[in-house]
């Protein structure tokens, strides 16, 4: 499918580019108990899977924690990866985004949602000014472009803010219906978006 | 609530977005399994918000690849799930079977390296017997095939590890890192749920790699575990701000 990547992948720069196949074999031999391959696995993912704690959860003690369950996880459960229900690098950052998103609702349970920092739609400085250019992200700003405001706003803060489909009703004042109906035809029409550019 | 499937079906973009919560998440888990076309859908937009994720890659601090890689060394792996079932027909039938079998009791590399530590560091015989006592359950939780690892880091230094089964309501618990508390202090503890705190005992300080598991049971799903430093022998509640908590998931 995807041609490997001709240029250097510095440490800890992981992506799915040109990795697919490569992150699925690795994740069978992983999941036999080669830690070699573990480790290939870490240094492509640990990136990605850090950067999404750190996108929802913000705080980076914590986002430390969320990632290193989230790459121990990977470990412990390599051998129920199963490649025929998707790729590798999305069955280890649905992990991630689920753990994150956990951590962030459990905390929320104990303290009251008000006090709070506003929810931040746009892009994260502190996170995004360490975040590495790649093709995947100029790819995913790109198709966010062509999103509506809403189907952008709705997805964002519900996938890089861990808010539910309610909670993100109620910040964007619309009917929950409306933000369900946003979201999916949101993603569909990235999903296209990123498809027709691969 | 009953909902027709064809709102259900709407509802794949937010559960593909981890934006679906309480029962309507349970709901459309159950739909999923009898619609192939929401699946379908479902694992397109999986991985539609898995590059989204990917986007966002950081480089995390550097002592935190030595960090995992070392704990690889004491996470026992999971079988794979269709391992002891083999039918002639779909993978996804015998996974779904599987799932509701338990899973083999097997004493794992974690637990066995955590209780042998245990009985190290147990000193009297009555501690011995308990420790004996708890072992099995230790072991089970450590393999239990629901089991989740969650660690949170004190405030005095170091980490706290936890095993949490929500099937059995258990939780091993050990922490490594943490300096030994002042004199005539302890480290205790809690299971803290609505109805309030309740003691599970001392876990010992160490600054070795992890301390001997401490073993709480009825740890309901969304309770906390947390340690408090309490004077040498342990308080019935809690009269410090806890230096340590993880939320077990709910």
């Amino acid at each position: 499918m995807n041609t490997p990547s001709v240029g250097q992948q510095p440490h800890g720069r992981g992506h799915s580019e040109g990795h697919g196949h490569d992150l699925a074999g690795l994740l069978a031999q992983v999941a036999c108990g080669d830690h070699t391959a573990f480790e290939a696995v870490y240094d492509q993912l640990a990136g990605p899977v850090y950067g999404v704690a750190r996108k929802v959860l913000r705080d980076p003690a914590q986002s430390e924690e969320v990632a290193q369950e989230v790459l121990l996880e990977v470990w412990r459960s390599a051998s129920r990866f199963d490649p025929a229900r998707g790729s590798a690098a999305a069955w280890v950052m649905t992990i991630a985004h689920r753990r994150a998103v956990d951590r962030v609702r459990a905390e929320n349970a104990a303290t009251a949602r008000e006090q709070k920092a506003a929810p931040d739609i746009g892009t994260s400085e502190d996170v995004f000014e360490l975040v590495d250019m790649a093709l995947d992200r100029q790819r995913v700003r790109r198709c966010m472009g062509s999103l509506s405001t809403l189907q952008a706003e709705a997805i964002k803060l519900a996938y890089y803010g861990g808010y539910s489909y309610p909670e993100v009703a109620g910040l964007l004042g619309l009917p929950l219906g409306t933000v369900k109906t946003r979201i999916r035809d949101g993603l569909i029409r990235m999903r296209d978006c990123m498809e027709v550019s691969q | 609530m009953s909902v027709q499937s064809h709102d259900l079906h709407l509802l794949t973009g937010v559960y593909a977005v981890d934006a679906l919560t309480g029962d309507e998440l349970d709901e459309f888990e159950k739909h999923l399994e009898q619609c192939p076309t929401c699946a379908e859908e479902v694992r397109g937009l999986r991985e539609t918000a898995a590059r989204l994720g990917l986007a966002t890659a950081i480089t995390p601090p550097p002592w935190m690849r030595e960090q995992v890689l070392d704990a690889t060394n004491r996470v026992r792996q999971l079988p794979p799930s269709g391992v002891r079932l083999i039918t002639a027909d779909g993978s996804r039938r015998r996974r779904r079977l599987s799932r509701r079998l338990p899973r083999p009791i097997a004493v794992t590399a974690m637990a066995a390296a955590i209780i042998a530590l245990a009985v190290l560091q147990v000193g009297t015989r009555h501690q011995l017997q308990q420790a004996q006592t708890n072992n099995q359950t230790i072991a089970s939780v450590l393999s239990a095939s629901d089991a989740r690892i969650q660690l949170s880091g004190s405030t005095v230094g170091g980490t706290m590890t936890a095993v949490v089964s929500p099937r059995d309501r258990e939780a091993v618990i050990t922490a490594s890192g943490m300096p030994t508390p002042g004199d005539a202090q302890v480290y205790q503890l809690w299971v803290i749920s609505p109805a309030g705190a309740r003691s599970v005992g001392l876990l010992p300080g160490s600054s070795d790699r992890a301390t001997s598991p401490v073993l709480a049971a009825d740890v309901q799903p969304g309770d906390q575990l947390a340690v408090t430093i309490e004077p040498a022998g342990g308080t019935r509640q809690p009269t410090t701000t806890p230096i340590v908590s993880i939320h077990t998931h709910r």
